[in-house]
């Protein structure tokens, strides 16, 4: 088999124990890998109902098809569990070295069972596999950690996957962190934290065999020069963070804890702001051409020294969300979560939660009493100093409020409404638990739909259903009967990408046209080339469909009702008051008409559960057996 | 006629302006707009402005006062007295 090497390596934790699983190669065909196979890992291999911080979770992350090889864009791995979060599949991807160093090693995918005694760091050295302390790594951020074990191993080809101390300290919104790039969403890094996994390092020395290598190149060539053209050009130079204008413009910039869409300060948070003034260096993923991250760095004042990897999700969360116009702020936020290990978008939509609590007196000074404020403090929108110390408190469960919000905004606001007999649940923004992303869907009816029914929670990146909005294809502001296919399509056409894995910015390099027509046969070619299989159009088609379908069936085991397709309270009922996307809220009928056709266009039952022909008929059997109706 | 352009992202960078006022003919098309402003500004050819002159280099797109972007079969159309046009470079992600 090309491609792949055929086995998965289990590593038990309590035990100290590891054992090797071949898989065949239809398989492989079925689950490719990234996100589809993750999931899948999980699903063979999870106690359905356990709580996602015991020991009957696991931490499943599989390889990409094309890391170590040449193909652009293709150094990702995918990471999934139960999600401490939304108690449902939480998958994220992350592209760094370390892909690559997974794929050397000629494991396929790890899946990390039980909880170690004692805080653990493991090392795997191609087919060895090493239990090491890691009680000195303990409270180290991420950066520390993995310059600690660099040092320790000394040598530059161990890529280390790390937790900081948001993770240690079960916060569930911790990431996990991989060459200062994160598998940020869902809360995976609570789930090594509670495994009392600190770090996993990997040592591969083997090459990737190809089943066409010449053409693998020559692909891979031609994608290269296109992904240094037009194509890719603001990526490159102002990185996502130039969306923050554009979102402000279409009123869809979340501001104040999404109660606006417009910031009036907008232009002193955007892309063009950071790269005019705090710019540092762009930086790229493992195989990346692209290089589109930028990082900003605050020289001086009460915020130096920081150096933050900015993207537009991390800053509206941590700007206008939280109604701060200082970029200095914005920047020392997003690195405080960069080091202590916070996923950027949670982080920044819990506190704008409690800034809207405080303002409207839920809470109090005293509720903020911390080490550096031992009499507690104000935390008004705005107040950037506010957001950064509660980005340290978070990761460090410190104070009342620390311990509260690192339960993020679905579990905090219970807890507070039951303590204080409030509603602040109208004012969490989170879908399934996982806080909401930087449009507001109020006004992008087809997005509400994706995110609603997204089975990740509120995810822009596993939806995509943004693109048919916001790019004016259909009209934002109303619901028609082609919404359902269209959030179809469009999740399904992510989860190729992140099923691969590759990454999406790619994704007009191919031949100019980002659609399925443009990219889907090249795809197949890259496939082709790397496995040796003969792959068209609809068998690319079908990895999306069958990758969402996997993570779709682990929710139904878990217990997913059609009742769990939510939008935030706010989205429904509040509508803003001002801008271009002023007046609108998704109804409960339009929520329900859209769930309606999206279950229809997917060949599911009213109730959005699969039927078992389903399933058979996208190959998956077991899943079938036990889920299907 | 009295429109209002303003620039975002990369054609900003290229034109080193946040935004131009332009007084039109009445009848003035999109298509016209974009072909005018490559003339005035030739940085926007390249990445912005495809080498014609007058085609958007995807994935730039005019949007018309924050509400309706303008698709490439609506580029033969005009904008009214008053209106804000809005150069954008949609990015997904992050």
């Amino acid at each position: 088999m090309y491609g792949y090497s055929g086995k998965i390596l289990h590593i038990d934790l309590a035990e100290r124990k590891t054992r090797v699983e071949t898989k065949p190669e239809a398989w492989y065909k079925t689950y490719i890998g990234g996100v589809s196979m993750a999931s899948r890992l999980c699903w063979e291999n999870i106690e359905s109902g356990c709580d996602p911080l015991s020991p009957g979770n696991v931490i499943s992350i599989a390889g990409g098809l094309f890391a170590g090889t040449p193909v652009p864009v293709g150094g990702k791995y995918g990471m999934a569990s139960k999600s401490p979060l939304t108690t449902f599949i939480g998958d994220s991807l992350s592209g760094s070295w370390f892909a690559v160093a997974l794929k050397r090693t000629g494991w396929d995918g790890i899946v990390i069972h039980g909880v170690s005694d004692e805080w653990v760091q493991v090392f795997i050295d191609d087919d060895k596999v090493e239990f090491r302390d890691a009680s000195h790594l303990l409270g180290l951020t991420t950066t520390e950690t993995e310059e600690t074990l660099r040092e320790e191993f000394g040598d530059d080809q161990v890529r280390s996957a790390t937790i900081g101390p948001a993770g240690e300290n079960l916060v569930r919104i911790a990431n996990v962190s991989n060459d200062g790039r994160k598998a940020g969403r869902t809360g995976q890094g609570a789930v090594w934290g509670s495994k009392k996994l600190k770090a996993l390092s990997i040592r591969g020395t083997r090459g990737v065999q190809v089943a066409d290598p010449d053409a693998l190149l020559q692909m891979s060539y031609d994608i290269l020069q296109a992904a240094q053209g037009p194509h890719t050009q603001k990526y490159r130079i102002l990185g996502t963070s130039s969306n923050v204008l554009n979102m402000n413009r279409l009123g869809l910039l979340p501001t104040r804890n999404y109660q606006s869409g417009v910031f009036d300060d907008a232009e002193l948070v955007s892309g063009e702001y950071l790269h005019e003034h705090y710019k540092a260096k762009t930086i790229a993923c493992a195989q990346c051409p692209i290089a589109c991250e930028q990082v900003g760095q605050v020289k001086e004042g009460p915020f130096s020294p920081a150096m933050g990897h900015i993207e537009y999700e991390s800053l509206y969360a941590l700007s206008s969300n939280c109604g701060v116009s200082n970029m200095e702020a914005s920047i020392k936020a997003i690195a405080n979560c960069n080091e202590l290990g916070t996923d950027t978008m949670s982080t920044g939509v819990t506190i704008s939660w409690a800034m809207e609590c405080y303002e409207k007196g839920v809470f109090t000074e005293e509720d903020f009493k911390c080490e550096k404020y031992p009499d507690g403090f104000e935390a008004n929108f705005g107040d950037g100093e506010a957001m950064v110390t509660l980005t340290e408190m978070i990761a460090h469960r410190e104070g009342y409020m620390g311990d509260l919000l690192a339960e993020g905004t679905k579990r905090a606001s219970a807890k507070v409404d039951e303590e204080r007999d409030t509603e602040t649940y109208k004012w969490a923004m989170n879908i399934k638990g996982l806080e909401t992303p930087g449009y507001d869907a109020r006004a992008l009816k087809t997005f509400a739909l994706g995110l609603a029914a997204g089975v990740r929670g509120g995810c822009h990146n596993r939806t995509a259903a943004y693109d048919p909005d916001i790019k004016g294809w259909v009209d934002r502001f109303s619901v028609d009967e082609t919404r359902g296919a269209l959030a179809k399509s469009t999740e399904e056409y992510a989860a190729v990408y992140d099923t691969l894995p590759l990454c999406k910015f790619i994704r007009r390099c191919f031949t100019g046209k980002a659609d399925r027509e443009g990219a889907w046969p090249a795809i197949a070619k890259l496939i082709n080339a790397t496995t040796g299989w003969e792959f068209d159009y609809d068998d690319v088609d079908l990895i999306g469909e069958r990758a969402h379908t996997i993570k779709k069936a682990f929710n139904i085991r878990e217990g997913w009702t059609r009742e769990d397709d939510h939008l935030p309270w706010r989205w429904q009922h509040e509508p803003m008051e001002t801008g271009p996307s002023a007046g609108h809220v998704v109804t409960d009928e339009e929520l329900e008409y859209l769930k309606d056709i999206y279950y229809e266009a997917k060949g599911w039952t009213e109730e959005g559960l699969i039927p078992k022909e389903k399933l058979v008929a996208l190959g998956m059997d077991d899943v079938a057996e036990e889920i299907g109706v | 006629m009295h429109v209002q352009v303003e620039f975002l992202g990369v054609s900003r960078l290229a034109t080193g302006l946040k935004e131009v006022a332009l007084d039109l003919e009445k009848g003035t098309t999109f298509r016209d707009i974009v072909h005018m402003l490559a003339t005035r500004y030739p940085t926007l050819i390249g990445d912005v402005v495809q080498a014609n002159g007058e085609t958007l280099q995807a994935p730039n797109i005019l949007n018309l006062n924050g509400k309706r972007m303008i698709q490439e079969n609506q580029m033969d159309e005009g904008p009214s007295d008053g209106d804000r046009i809005i150069f954008m470079s949609m990015s997904a992600g992050g």
